[in-house]
């Protein structure tokens, strides 16, 4: 459903992307791994239309049958109306906005009431201690709940497919695998995921397919589960000998 | 010194409160979405009152209409004066915004005194409200209360605007990160030039406001009140909407009883008098009195 070809992407002086190439196929989580500065977050940013790239296209078709359209012709408002939903680095919660409404922000361009207060319910469920916190202003939440948080206001825009960066960022493990659970959830009920992740090993364990970025080009590519056997990814990023 | 006299003062300090008020709230709002101190502001106050001139003297509105009148003409040069001079302007260091700000203001001066002159104008107002009417020991103007209301009821709608509604909402969310706002799908561009429109607007209609009480006008009658509506601002808490409101009312009622209360040949330091008291509130609170974060953007 989304297909990046050979994008050069230039970032604060340095050319951050070079010829990067990937695809996303529906249901999948894909997982983006490489090591600080080797492009991740950029790519992610250049999806999402806060950044445009220099030559390449990006591609993306909300519905199997639909032809695809150029994303990175289109405003960052666009692209979400389009159906793709960017959890940014570093979760980035509104702190003068209050839990309930750092999740209603996400739901911006939507006018069904019914539609968002049923998915304000959903992500309830799925994070509790958002309902119990709904009140209080965002940056009062601990680490882990502002990634729930982050989540949840991601969802909140019923994207086709979610761009997650770093979600493990800071976070107790614990608190990871739980991230990762819901990660799982949220892929079976039909959201296409691309995660980015430096915490390689939890990525490629819930990765149907992985990608490894390195000086702002793909080096590696397969299912999770080779790459997680694959003796250079080991040695560069799972910390094997 | 009677207590009518204090009490006199007190009123005459909350108008010129309500004033600065309005006016601050402008500077807050331009400033919280786009980190950009708005020298033009004062001149969008006398936009407002020439507005007004217009509407009331000229084209003889009745005075409710012309308050509508007034807030669509200052919302209209705001929007103007975004799309001209700031937007082009995003993304480039603060400084720059900060002298396009004043090429605004010069411009817009010396558009103002070459069609219209600097010769100041005489204001007047409908007999109602210049009438009297009488509060505890002293009588007071209908166009007093009315000042004070109408700042009252603007600034409420306003708060309650931006707490409770949708597109508030999203100009909070667009004042503190540009980026994740735009990934919410908020379009950001509307949000500064909604920023600009509103602010603007209360802006004229507090130049309206200081015609009705002072009784004259002139192109360059911004600049002074700009300047304390600033300092207003800054005392409340640059970037709050009620820390703009507050500082509003607290320097207008401390600059009055300033120069009422003492004696007469302090007077002429009156605006000395508001400089000293920003610098004083600034030592003791450098965020103001209901500013918060102590961040810049980056």
């Amino acid at each position: 459903m989304l297909w990046v070809d050979d994008i050069h992407v230039r970032r604060g002086g340095t050319h951050a992307l070079r010829g990067a190439s990937l695809e996303v196929r529906r249901g999948e989580i894909v997982a983006l791994i490489g090591a600080n500065g080797a492009g991740k977050t950029t790519t992610l940013a250049t999806i999402s239309g806060l950044l445009r790239p220099r030559s390449g296209t990006v591609r993306f078709a909300a519905e199997p049958d639909a032809a695809p359209v150029e994303l990175s012709a289109m405003k960052a408002e666009a692209i979400v109306a389009a159906g793709v939903s960017h959890c940014p680095e570093g979760r980035q919660i509104f702190a003068n906005l209050s839990v309930a409404e750092n999740l209603a922000i996400g739901a911006f361009l939507r006018r069904d009431r019914e539609g968002i207060a049923s998915d304000v319910a959903d992500i309830h469920r799925l994070f509790p201690i958002l309902k119990e916190r709904a009140g209080v202003p965002g940056d009062r939440l601990s680490g882990g709940e502002q990634m729930m948080l982050a989540i949840g206001r991601a969802l909140m825009s019923r994207p086709k497919l979610l761009l997650l960066d770093e979600p493990s960022l800071g976070l107790a493990p614990r608190l990871v695998e739980q991230i990762f659970d819901i990660l799982e959830r949220i892929r079976d009920e039909g959201v296409t995921v691309l995660l980015v992740e430096q915490n390689a090993a939890m990525a490629l364990d819930i990765a149907d397919r992985a990608y490894v970025l390195e000086a702002g080009s793909i080096v590696l590519q397969g299912t999770g589960r080779d790459l997680a056997e694959d003796p250079s990814v080991r040695r560069a990023y799972l910390g094997a000998a | 010194m009677t207590g009518a006299y204090l009490l006199s003062q007190i009123v005459n300090g909350l108008v010129l409160g309500a004033m600065y008020a309005l006016i601050a709230i402008g500077f807050s709002m331009i400033y919280g979405i786009v980190r950009l101190i708005n020298f033009a502001h004062g001149d969008i106050f006398a936009v407002g009152a020439f507005a007004a001139l217009g509407s009331i003297a000229i084209a003889a509105l009745p005075f409710p209409l012309a308050v509508l009148v007034v807030l669509l003409a200052g919302a209209l040069v705001g929007l103007l004066v975004e799309r001209a001079a700031f937007r082009p302007m995003r993304g480039a260091p603060q400084v720059t915004g900060f002298i396009a700000s004043l090429a605004v203001a010069i411009i817009l001066e010396n558009l103002a005194v070459m069609t219209i002159t600097a010769q100041p104008r005489t204001f007047a107002i409908p007999a109602w409200l210049g009438a009297l009417v009488p509060l505890g020991s002293i009588s007071v103007r209908v166009v007093d209360i009315a000042i004070i209301v109408l700042a009252l009821v603007l600034t409420a709608a306003l708060v309650g605007f931006v707490r409770f509604t949708r597109t508030g909402m999203a100009m909070r969310a667009t004042a503190e990160n540009y980026g994740v706002a735009r990934l919410m799908g908020i379009n950001i561009d509307r949000m500064i030039a909604l920023a600009f429109a509103i602010g603007s607007a209360l802006a004229a209609v507090a130049g309206l406001m200081w015609g009705a009480k002072y009784g004259q006008i002139s192109p360059l009658m911004g600049t002074v009140p700009g300047l304390k509506a600033f300092v207003a601002a800054v005392i409340g808490g640059v970037g709050s909407i009620s820390g703009a409101v507050l500082g509003g009312f607290v320097l207008g009622l401390a600059e009055v009883l300033f120069v009422g209360l003492l004696p007469s040949e302090f007077s002429a330091f009156r605006n000395a008098f508001v400089f000293a008291a920003l610098i004083l509130v600034l030592l003791v609170m450098p965020n103001g009195l209901i500013g918060k974060s102590t961040e810049t953007r980056a």
